[in-house]
């Protein structure tokens, strides 16, 4: 029998979109944004792993942890400055990708 | 057959491929590849079509293998790096070494932190080597100043003898399924205990494929409580060492090579322990011509004076011609080559970018 939408539910189905930098777009078909489902950062990188294997590995090591010299921004704020990557997510929110400065 | 001597250079700011004739005269140079990108393991594979291998050390997102099947003239990645299970607990920093593995294939890679891979579908997939990787020992190993790295494979049938700096020398007789610590007569002179079990900081290990049992190590030395223990040979398969110093100007140093003709010839080049530069600032390769019991300096057309820079572990390699040249790379980003066996030094290139490795076949 099928299950009655929650509210939890519209949730998690909600789209985030992620813009990826130019360096990464060849692990992603070239797309330099991606629709993701996620309810935190923790899902959206979750899904990126299942749907761009490669784009994750570059994005996080194999631990999970996020790359040093990569940043995750959501809309304007570094995740350094929120709740890392269980950083809560809305609809409509904007996940953006970026590899740090870097000299020398 | 092979008409043409091809050089893979890895640098600071990526890989560069040098082409010539086999008279070795004017060096082609085309690059760099992965622009931007340290390279710090390279590999020219001549067992069948040949292919050149180098590890690309993204700071930013992690480590990529690079292949060229057409001699350098363009690089793919390939499908996937080296990387450890998700439960492992360590992550990926480097890649110090790519070697040919069992099949036309097959490569064996050493990694940071030291680790051993092996890919059979020429690097599109890998696999852990769990004898060594998860060996006892290596939650214990330590980081020396590059990083802790797996950065010698040699293999001899089922032996396979590994580098590790820290860790030492590890030696396999059953094809890699499992490793015993090999360290008799290697020393560490930055440890309480100068000769442990393990934890000896190797820093490259060489030996002539036709004379499996004689194996030379360039050891961490440069230690003046514990002279001559930077410099070793080993006559029964890397069991037991026994220092080859006395005669060279410093028994610290990086790179070592064996002539491809001859097992009881090998190169060394000494470096001043504080500064890890050419002692007195006159740089030379130091050739022994009988297992290193005597050397002699090879500094024809090298700076006299004035001269400063450092040689890494993998940034000297011999071709194999019936002549064999020498190559070294510095960290100042000067390429030298070595003719007739070291006889006399041509600078190739003097302006790349700091150079990590080098190596050379002819193709």
């Amino acid at each position: 029998m099928d299950r009655p939408a929650s509210a939890q539910d519209e949730v998690s189905t909600a789209s985030i979109l992620v813009h990826v930098p130019s360096q990464l777009r060849d692990y992603c078909s070239g797309a330099s944004e991606l629709a993701i489902s996620g309810t935190d950062l923790l899902t959206v990188l979750a899904e990126i792993e299942s749907r761009y294997p490669a784009l994750h590995r570059n994005i996080c090591d194999e631990t999970g942890a996020v790359r040093r010299h990569v940043n995750l921004f959501v809309n304007t704020h570094h995740i350094r400055d929120l709740n890392g990557l269980d950083t809560p997510l809305s609809p409509g929110d904007v996940v953006t990708v970026l590899p740090a400065v870097s000299g020398g | 057959m092979a008409t043409r001597v091809l050089l893979s250079i890895g640098t600071k700011k990526g890989l560069f491929v040098a082409e010539a004739a086999k008279s070795r005269g004017r060096f082609a140079l085309r690059g760099p590849f992965g622009p931007g990108v340290a390279v710090y393991a390279g590999l020219i594979d001549t067992r069948a079509t040949p292919r050149i291998y180098a590890s690309s050390c993204n700071a930013f997102f992690g480590m990529k293998v690079l292949r060229s099947t057409d001699l350098g003239k363009t690089f793919k990645e390939t499908k996937s790096a080296p990387a450890f299970a998700k439960d492992d607990g360590r992550a990926l920093a480097n890649i110090w070494s790519l070697e040919p593995g069992d099949d036309k294939k097959g490569l064996w890679c050493g990694v940071e932190p030291a680790a051993l891979f092996r890919s059979g579908d020429g690097g599109d997939s890998w696999e852990m080597v769990a004898g060594i990787s998860n060996h006892e020992h290596a939650r214990k190993w330590q980081p020396g100043n590059g990083g802790l790295c797996m950065h010698t494979i040699l293999r001899d049938g089922k032996r396979v003898h590994l580098g590790i700096s820290t860790g030492g020398h590890y030696l396999s007789e059953d094809g890699g399924q499992t490793f015993s610590a090999a360290n008799k007569g290697v020393g560490a002179g930055f440890l309480p205990d100068p000769n442990p079990e393990f934890g000896q900081c190797v820093h490259k290990m060489a030996r002539h494929a036709d004379a499996p049992g004689r194996l030379y190590m360039q050891n961490h030395g440069g230690f003046p409580d514990h002279p001559g223990i930077g410099v070793l040979r080993s006559d029964d398969h890397g069991k037991t060492w026994k220092s080859i110093s006395k005669g060279l100007p410093s028994d610290f140093g990086f790179p070592m090579v064996v002539h491809p003709h001859d097992a009881d010839t090998v190169y060394v080049l000494p470096l001043d322990p504080a500064t890890r530069t050419c002692p007195g600032a006159s740089p030379g390769v130091w050739r022994s011509e009988n297992g290193g019991d005597s050397w002699q300096k090879l500094a024809k057309g090298l700076p006299k004076k004035e001269s400063y820079f450092t040689v890494l572990r993998d940034a000297m390699d011999l071709d194999d011609l019936a002549s064999p040249a020498l190559y070294f790379g510095t960290t100042t980003g000067q390429l030298w080559i070595g003719r007739d066996g070291g006889e006399r030094w041509d600078c190739l290139f003097d302006a790349l970018p700091p150079i990590n490795c080098v190596k050379v076949a002819v193709v």
